[in-house]
């Protein structure tokens, strides 16, 4: 009889029966938040669906074509910062701290409402979000990608001008492939922090998920029940390219 | 470009200045303490406190600041500047604590062992052999987070706080100076955050790791 709480003890601590609490204690946190998401009234919001829908899809659209566009624009800049002649390598480096160092709310406003005065013609709020995302991709994957091509160890293209080869094809055949494996992690990280930054676009009158979502609520007024489903697009759409990090390198720590 | 525009504006310009640097200074104290706790806490042995503080983080990293900002103040009606700090500091509290987090990691688990082999309990290892060496090698990604900190203050022009974000866009309304205005705007940031990273490598001279 003595031993029985003692060994309840013990067996509290093994990982395997903590990591069971654990579950169990998310699983009834789960339960009543699903229970009180159910006691809502989803009647007003549940015709808004594909309209919230295509908000997100928006959102996915947009984070996919700026980081496209900005990895394209983002490999000459890091190249200019690697290996570019003295001049346009500080160019470049001004250049990239200098938008870091902006705020990308006002990157967005440049673009939408300073560029037509600069060059006389009219950008849509589209058109002016897909370029300011651009812009803002562009300058932190040049980061990503400076980072990469540094994290090839030295004798490595050593080894390779030892055995002859020329610097262009040390860069394409050794340095490169061995970059291009340690960027993906960190491009992925760049990947959820342009989904967020999405979001910015609100404030130029782009209909992506975020407007979608304030647009519903001033027609609807229903803020717990939108919020809810906003919160939720963000964190599973985010989580999941999380996800595909860890999937790619377990030990990867996602530090953006 | 009428650069006189700015000279008839200065006045609008300095507030929203002001409105950011110190909008700014109270989320820096904010999320550095949230953080640091949290950061610290998800160190620890314990099981259950690392879930939780992992939790926390995952959970407020995926979502995007204006989120927050705008639950805070059209959900739960909060007035502008405790909705936009409140958002400030939830936001960046979740990646200071992982800044942290990974500081005090980094910090070899030798230290830790060799601290409770001398017989020391473990808060006083904690806090006398790991975090004096955490705190010097956390020092260069705080900057980075401060400074991210200066700019994501920009969102809570949306939520109508007259910081420099929102002076712009007021310039931009009234005159269609919009070039002007963002031009001095974005140089204003990036003084306020060039004198963050200044004063960072002050303190990493002090402290740091030499």
């Amino acid at each position: 009889m003595t031993d029985q709480p003692v060994d309840l003890r013990r067996a509290m601590r093994s990982p395997r029966v903590k990591l069971l609490i654990w579950r169990i204690g998310c699983g009834v946190v789960l339960m009543l938040a699903l229970r009180a998401v159910l006691d809502l009234d989803w009647t007003s919001v549940a015709p808004s669906w594909l309209f919230l829908l295509t908000g997100l899809g928006r959102s996915w659209l947009l984070a996919i074509v700026a980081i496209t566009a900005g990895g394209l624009a983002a490999a000459p800049l890091a190249l200019a910062r690697v290996y570019g002649p003295p001049g346009i390598r500080q160019a470049a480096t001004a250049l990239i701290e200098c938008v870091r160092a902006t705020p990308e709310l006002m990157i967005v406003f440049w673009v939408y409402f300073t560029l037509p005065i600069v060059t006389g013609n009219q950008v849509t709020s589209w058109n002016a979000a897909l370029g300011s995302l651009s812009v803002i991709a562009a300058v932190y994957l040049a980061e990503v990608f400076r980072a990469g091509l540094y994290s090839v160890p030295r004798g490595q293209s050593e080894a390779s001008a030892a055995t002859g080869m020329s610097g262009f094809s040390t860069f394409l055949y050794v340095i490169l492939p061995q970059a291009v494996r340690n960027m993906v992690p960190a491009l992925i990280a760049q990947l959820v922090g342009l989904f967020k930054t999405t979001s910015l676009v609100y404030a130029i009158g782009v209909m992506e998920f975020f407007r979608s979502i304030t647009v519903t609520n001033n027609a609807v007024f229903a803020p717990y029940q939108l919020y809810l489903v906003l919160a939720l697009g963000y964190f599973l759409s985010c989580f999941a390219i999380t996800r595909i990090v860890r999937w790619y390198d377990p030990k990867y720590q996602l530090l953006e | 470009m009428d650069w006189h525009i700015l000279w008839q504006y200065r006045a609008a310009l300095w507030d929203g200045l002001v409105t950011t640097v110190w909008l700014s200074a109270l989320a820096i104290v904010g999320s550095t303490a949230v953080g640091v706790l949290v950061g610290c806490l998800g160190a620890t042995p314990s099981f259950y406190l690392r879930r939780l503080t992992a939790a926390y983080t995952e959970l407020l990293r995926n979502l995007p600041l204006l989120v927050k900002v705008f639950f805070f103040y059209f959900v739960l009606s909060m007035p502008t500047i405790p909705a936009a700090l409140l958002g400030l500091v939830l936001h960046q509290s979740a990646y200071i604590a992982d800044v942290t987090g990974a500081g005090i990691r980094s910090v070899a688990r030798g230290q830790l062992d060799a601290g409770l082999a001398l017989g020391h309990g473990y808060w006083q290892v904690f806090r006398y052999v790991i975090l004096p060496q955490a705190v010097r090698i956390v020092i260069p990604p705080m900057t980075t987070q401060y400074v991210a900190v200066i700019k994501n203050s920009s969102i809570v022009a949306l939520i109508a706080v007259q910081d420099l974000t929102y002076q712009t866009q007021q310039i931009n309304v009234e005159t269609f100076r919009g070039f002007e205005a963002a031009t001095a705007a974005t140089v204003l940031y990036v003084i306020v955050a060039l004198g963050i990273i200044g004063s960072m490598t002050l303190l990493q001279r002090r402290v740091g790791v030499r």
